[in-house]
């Protein structure tokens, strides 16, 4: 399919201009271990002082940890920046280039940029959540991986929706610079379960910035907490997120090219 | 009497790692990195006295903004005599920075999201300057550069041109005794440019400040600069005034000649470097212009002839094109 | 000294007008800068919960009440020019301010400060919400309040000196982000971020008893909350002075090097 290669031509820059400084790469794994040595580190210290956090077992929360490495590296590499140059290039004009060409805009703004660096905290990630789910083992059945994949699959949607909305809001607002940035920050609070939350909390974390469905749904359905409620909200949220915000974009859209809206 | 800038025999050489191109090159860098020694300036001399506005000459790389750079502290000589108003640039002391100012079109001291003003109190306040002088600055300023309203707004909603008038002015406010210009009217449109000349000359004229200014725009120069220093490869190919560098180093003469008809062909008089409507221009060696002249006048219907100096960018070109070889 | 309290002045009021520009990226900072302290504070209540209800000396109610202390003195001390130095000496900005006759910091400094006056009365909100939401309250004995002051004041400049002095690693390597996030990390641990650094395991106490971090975040806030002596709180006194010359000498040095690389290579 021509967006693949389109994806393909973006990443093959990207490649180009990252590996032309080999230190970058020792930089990004260093920085990359640190953070999860990081992560790692404060549950070591918790779990010295409890046996279960919330309810959930410490190999629950490495599954979560993992989780939260993987899925923040699938939106660092691949949705974040092509978000970001967007907002840039609606600012000083130069989305006009990309709509020129022959292929659907939002595909090629979302695909514009790839941080390949990124690789590297999903590498860990997995790494992380295979390690989880071996000393998980025994209670992980196809069902669960299942659920785990959709749910996954479902986050991820709604993650990108919402940054397109966000982003798409650069079409009104001139300095909406660092709306993004505010994902950032709230997701941190995304490595540990999001029902250890006040009521108030989770409900912000779930449905105004759907950290939730990132990291703790996903871990959820591998964990057997997940009820077919949530299951069917995950799947119904991405599925009218994602058309929301593709009407979202067009409005935007037009009212960037100047016809009306 | 003392100099205002008093420069002899300064250098500034820098070390660089050569890239290669092609991977096999590449592989080989990785090992062992080829140095190249690049002389920005080297071996320059010259002296300025105070008041005087002094034009820097030379394409781009030549060396000028280094110099500049040099004499005001933001880079250390490698070797050489410097002084300015008496100090030590490199030095960096606070006394010698509240006497200077540099302006360069590319870095920007004025903050970019609040009104220019903003920046103008900021900058009283680092350079202490008393509030009357402040005040009675500020007037002048405002008067000779046309700033208006231009103060109250956001710099970022101002045009390229008047944030430049704003940089120019917040650059001033402590009435330093040497003011250095790095491409002041790069970028800027025609009535912008002439207006920055107009308020140099003029600031020159009422505060007797030594002004050193760089440009590669000829008209810059010309307007302005009684002398001028011509710089390129970082070697001083000439200092004095610029009607003595014409006579230095043009060897040739533009006749700009109109005739009736446009059908001649004027190879075998001289160089023709134009042709439109009639109208030639033609370039010939100095000696031989009377004698073409009065072989043009005879031999072609002319309906006027000027004869004149070729433009002093052409000259200018030809000398750095000369020492290119 | 007049005429820096001048700068000082200046550089409020313009820090003031650029604020009202970036009013959405404060808020935005804002929402990271509570986020992170009430997380730990969550987590935290849920351990000691579930533990009988504390963990070595600290109730649920006292981590609550100690993550919300952490919380401004943390919006008190912080500062931004890590990141910040990196894009000066990049985009060559760093010339303009070298051409001014006064020192760099200042400016930082007031910036810094002026920027806090407006945030400092949102948190200070904040804090009382979320003390009647978590059931916080701390009772520290009236001298430990007159000497937080000079604590907290302390803290700001020792940390503010020290990341200073860290941030002009600029001048050397063009990709600082690796040695920040370790400062970062190590600040987190060491500091009293993460949790009270008596619940921490012992090699981590005492390698924070020889680092500056303990000083600036875990001391005052302990002190606030009333659970230092007054022995205790000299000493933490001292070590915050002896750390303040060490990293003033530090940052001297430091500079001077910097600044000599600089002009070398080209502004």
């Amino acid at each position: 399919m021509s967006y693949f290669r389109i994806f393909l031509a973006f990443l093959r820059v990207s490649i180009y201009v990252e590996t032309a400084y080999r230190i970058n790469f020792i930089v990004q794994l260093f920085q990359s271990l640190l953070n999860l040595g990081m992560t790692l580190g404060g549950l070591a210290i918790i779990f010295t002082y409890t046996n279960l956090l919330g309810g959930w077992r410490p190999q629950e929360v490495l599954a979560l940890v993992g989780v939260y490495f993987l899925v923040g590296g699938i939106i660092r590499l691949i949705v974040q920046p092509g978000m970001e140059q967007l907002i840039e290039s609606v600012r000083d004009g130069t989305l006009d280039f990309k709509l020129a060409k022959p292929a659907d805009a939002q595909a090629i703004v979302s695909l514009q940029r790839v941080e390949i660096w990124e690789i590297l905290d999903i590498i860990l990630g997995l790494g992380v959540l295979a390690y989880a789910l071996v000393k998980l083992g025994e209670t992980i059945g196809v069902l669960q991986a299942a659920e785990f994949v959709l749910m996954l699959t479902a986050g991820s949607v709604i993650i990108y929706s919402f940054f397109l909305i966000l982003s798409t809001l650069s079409f009104w607002f001139v300095r909406v610079e660092n709306i993004l940035v505010i994902f950032q920050s709230v997701y941190e609070a995304g490595r540990w379960p999001v029902s250890l939350y006040p009521g108030w909390l989770r409900y912000g974390l779930t449905f105004i910035i759907p950290v939730a469905f990132a990291t703790t749904i996903p871990v959820e359905a591998l964990t057997s907490r997940l009820n077919w409620q949530t299951l069917a909200g995950a799947i119904a949220l991405s599925i009218a997120l994602f058309i929301v915000s593709r009407i979202f974009w067009k409005i935007g859209l037009k009212r960037y090219s100047g016809a009306s809206a | 009497m003392a100099y205002a800038i008093h420069v002899r025999d300064l250098s500034k050489f820098y070390v660089v790692n050569q890239q290669e191109t092609g991977t096999k090159a590449a592989f080989q860098s990785l090992v062992h990195r080829r140095k190249a020694e690049v002389r920005a300036v080297d071996g320059i001399s010259f002296d300025i006295e105070p008041g005087e506005i002094v034009g820097f000459l030379g394409p781009n790389g030549a060396g000028k903004t280094t110099t500049l750079k040099m004499l005001s502290g933001l880079l250390h000589p490698t070797s050489g005599e410097l002084n300015v108003l008496g100090y030590v640039p490199s030095k960096r002391e606070a006394v010698f920075l509240r006497q200077i100012t540099l302006v360069m079109g590319q870095r920007n001291q004025l903050v970019w999201d609040i009104p220019a003003g903003l920046t103008f109190e900021l900058n009283q306040a680092i350079y202490r300057i008393p509030r009357d002088s402040y005040r009675s600055m500020v007037t002048e300023l405002t008067e000779l550069l046309d700033l208006g309203s231009l103060l109250k707004r956001p710099v970022r909603n101002l045009s390229l041109g008047e944030r430049m008038k704003c940089e120019i002015a917040a650059a001033l406010l402590h009435r330093p005794g040497v003011v250095f210009l790095d491409e002041p009217t790069i970028g800027l449109d025609v009535t912008m440019q002439q207006r920055i000349r107009t308020f140099i000359a003029e600031y020159n004229r009422r505060f007797g400040a030594t002004v050193l200014l760089t440009s590669h725009y000829m008209a810059d120069v010309a307007a302005l600069c009684k002398r001028v220093l011509v710089i390129h490869h970082g070697k001083l190919l000439f200092d004095g005034e610029l009607s003595g560098l014409l006579q230095q180093f043009t060897s040739h003469k533009t006749i700009i000649i109109q005739l009736d008809n446009s059908t001649a062909n004027l190879n075998d008089y001289g160089e023709v470097e134009s042709c439109e409507d009639g109208r030639y221009t033609l370039r010939v060696p100095k000696a031989e212009t009377a004698r073409v002249t009065e072989r043009l006048l005879a031999e072609l219907p002319v309906i006027d002839l000027l004869v004149e100096d070729p433009p002093i960018e052409e000259v200018i070109a030809r000398v750095f094109a000369q020492e290119e070889k | 000294m007049k005429p820096l309290a001048q700068l000082y002045v200046q550089q409020f009021k313009t820090t003031l007008a650029m604020m009202f520009q970036y009013r959405a990226s404060l808020l935005i900072w804002t929402i990271g800068q509570v986020l992170e302290p009430l997380v730990y504070l969550i987590v935290w209540s849920v351990v000691a919960n579930s533990s009988g209800g504390s963990i070595g000396d600290y109730t649920t109610a006292d981590f609550a009440a100690y993550f919300i202390v952490l919380m401004l003195v943390n919006q008190v001390t912080y500062t931004w020019i890590m990141y910040e130095f990196e894009h000066r000496v990049r985009e060559g900005i760093l010339s303009v301010a070298l051409l001014k006759p006064v020192h760099p910091i200042h400016s930082d400094i007031a910036d810094n400060i002026s920027s806090k006056i407006i945030t400092l009365p949102i948190m200070i909100a904040i804090a009382i919400i979320f003390s009647f939401a978590f059931h916080a309250s701390v009772a520290p004995p009236p001298w430990a309040i007159l000497v937080f002051i000079p604590v907290l004041l302390l803290a700001f400049l020792v940390r503010f000196v020290l990341e200073w002095t860290l941030a002009q690693a600029a001048f050397w390597m063009t990709r600082v982000s690796a040695i920040n996030q370790s400062y970062f990390v190590a600040f987190l641990f060491l500091s009293g971020q993460i949790a009270p650094l008596t619940i921490l395991p012992h090699p981590v106490q005492i390698l924070s008893l020889l680092l500056p971090f303990r000083w600036l975040i875990n001391f005052p806030v302990e002190l606030l909350l009333g659970r230092l002596t007054m022995i205790e709180t000299l000493i933490g006194l001292g070590a915050q002075c002896g750390w303040l010359i060490v990293s003033i000498i530090l940052l001297r040095i430091v500079w001077r090097a910097g600044v000599k690389v600089y002009t070398a290579v080209g502004a």
